[in-house]
This record gives structure tokens, C-alpha cells and sequence, in this order.
């Protein structure tokens, strides 16, 4: 099982064309800040994103996201490879 | 209209207007357009990407729910299959394919909202997430998933 740091619909974009979703769904808010890099969508579809920015919004803070090169597995296999 | 609503009863919206985010160009006509969605989904996951998108939008002052996709609208380019599929959707192993007839026929109209090739699938209420859920069909594989991007914004 994979653990998301924040869901998202990671088809989802805004007028930035950034991927966008909501900081208080994040499993730990603390983590989310710009230049990070956490794994976003779900558990049947996660993904490695780059925190661009937090945009406060009258009704929450809005995170967009950069989807990053490579899935969950090449990511895997890297991390392996270099034994860390 | 589902009771379910993103607003707060007694206080101004503050959510934003979708409408300011549609494209001003004609809605797709070809019912035989392709849909594109990265999936798979559920039908839990399409309610809970509906209710963020009515938590931060009004369409004309109403409520909206709405799920992402993009519309193949080129043969070449960004709104082309291809390009979707290796920008936009390459994290995703698998995506839905469907026509803009299929969609309109199950009754969800497409609103072209923010840059092309996303369209908004408009959902009468959160709960017929799980009509529209049953109207992406089946899941094909993406034969660019992974694939180290070479366009687009993202």
C-alpha cells in the first residue's frame, strides 16, 4: 500500500496549468511546501510531484503541484540501485 | 441538486466563478471526439475530485461539480492523443477512453475550462459521480506512460 502525501486528481489543472488540490487534505500539511517533493493522486494512481506554491484562498489554501519525470517504480528502482 | 454544497449558509460565496476560466471557444460538437481520463478511478474518487472542485468553484453563481479531462481536439499538437497522453497523462499506466457523444448521451455536458485541452465534465449533483464513473468506460493502457516529458506546461 502506498501512502499519498496529498491526494489529488492529478488530470485536474488550474488557470496556472499547474495540478491543483486543497493543503488541508494533505496527510501531513506540515510537509507541503514549495520545492518539496511528495508523492500526490491516490493509492490506485500515484505519482511524484514538486510543490510549486500555496495559494491562499477564501475557502482553503490551494497546492499546485508539477508532476515530475517517471513513476513510482523508476523512483523504486533508483532508490535500490544507489543502496541508500 | 444534491444537498451536498460547498457553501456556507448566511455568508457571501467566496468561492470563485468557473465560469471567468472558460475558454471562448465552441464546445465540442463532434460527438465522436475522444475523452481522455488517467485512471483507474472509483467511484469514491470521483466524488471526492467533484466535491473539491465544488469547494472552490461556482459555475454562474451556482453550484457545480465537475471532473477533469481532456478532449482530443488535433491531430497534431497539444490536443492531440499523443500529446495528451505523454505530457499531461504520462504518470498514468492506464486511462479511460470515451467520445463526447458517450458522455453527452448519459447526460453530462463538457465545459472547456482553462487551457486546451481540459474540459470540465459537468455532474448535475455529486452523486452522479456514479453514472459518470460508469460512462468512462473501459481502461486502456497508455503506451507513453513514464515517458520523460518533451512538451507542454507541465
Amino acid at each position: 500500500m502506498i501512502t499519498i502525501d496529498i491526494p489529488a486528481d492529478l488530470n485536474a489543472e488550474d488557470e496556472t496549468g499547474l495540478i491543483w488540490t486543497f493543503l488541508d487534505e494533505a496527510a501531513d500539511p506540515e510537509a507541503i511546501k514549495p520545492g518539496a517533493i511528495v508523492v500526490a493522486g491516490s493509492e490506485l494512481t500515484p505519482a511524484v510531484c514538486e510543490v510549486v506554491d500555496l495559494v491562499e484562498k477564501a475557502v482553503g489554501v490551494v497546492v499546485h503541484l508539477r508532476l515530475l519525470p517517471g513513476t513510482i517504480d523508476q523512483y523504486r528502482r533508483l532508490v535500490h540501485r544507489i543502496g541508500v | 441538486m444534491s444537498s451536498e454544497m460547498g457553501g456556507v449558509p448566511g455568508k457571501p460565496d467566496a468561492r470563485e466563478e468557473l465560469r471567468h476560466r472558460v475558454r471562448p471557444e465552441a464546445r465540442p460538437v463532434d460527438t465522436s471526439q475522444v475523452v481522455l481520463r488517467g485512471g483507474p478511478d472509483t467511484r469514491s474518487l470521483l466524488r471526492s475530485h467533484a466535491r473539491r472542485v465544488n469547494r472552490l468553484f461556482v459555475l454562474d453563481g451556482a453550484e457545480v461539480w465537475a471532473i477533469s479531462v481532456s478532449v482530443v481536439l488535433d491531430d497534431v499538437g497539444v490536443g492531440s492523443s499523443r500529446s495528451i497522453l505523454r505530457t499531461r497523462l504520462r504518470s498514468y499506466d492506464h486511462v479511460y477512453l470515451s467520445t463526447v457523444g458517450r458522455l453527452r448521451k448519459r447526460g453530462f455536458d463538457l465545459l472547456p475550462t482553462f487551457a486546451r485541452p481540459h474540459f470540465s465534465v459537468l455532474l448535475p449533483g455529486v452523486d452522479h459521480a456514479e453514472e459518470l464513473f460508469d460512462a468512462l468506460g473501459e481502461l486502456h493502457s497508455n503506451p507513453y506512460a513514464g515517458e520523460q516529458e518533451t512538451g507542454g506546461q507541465r
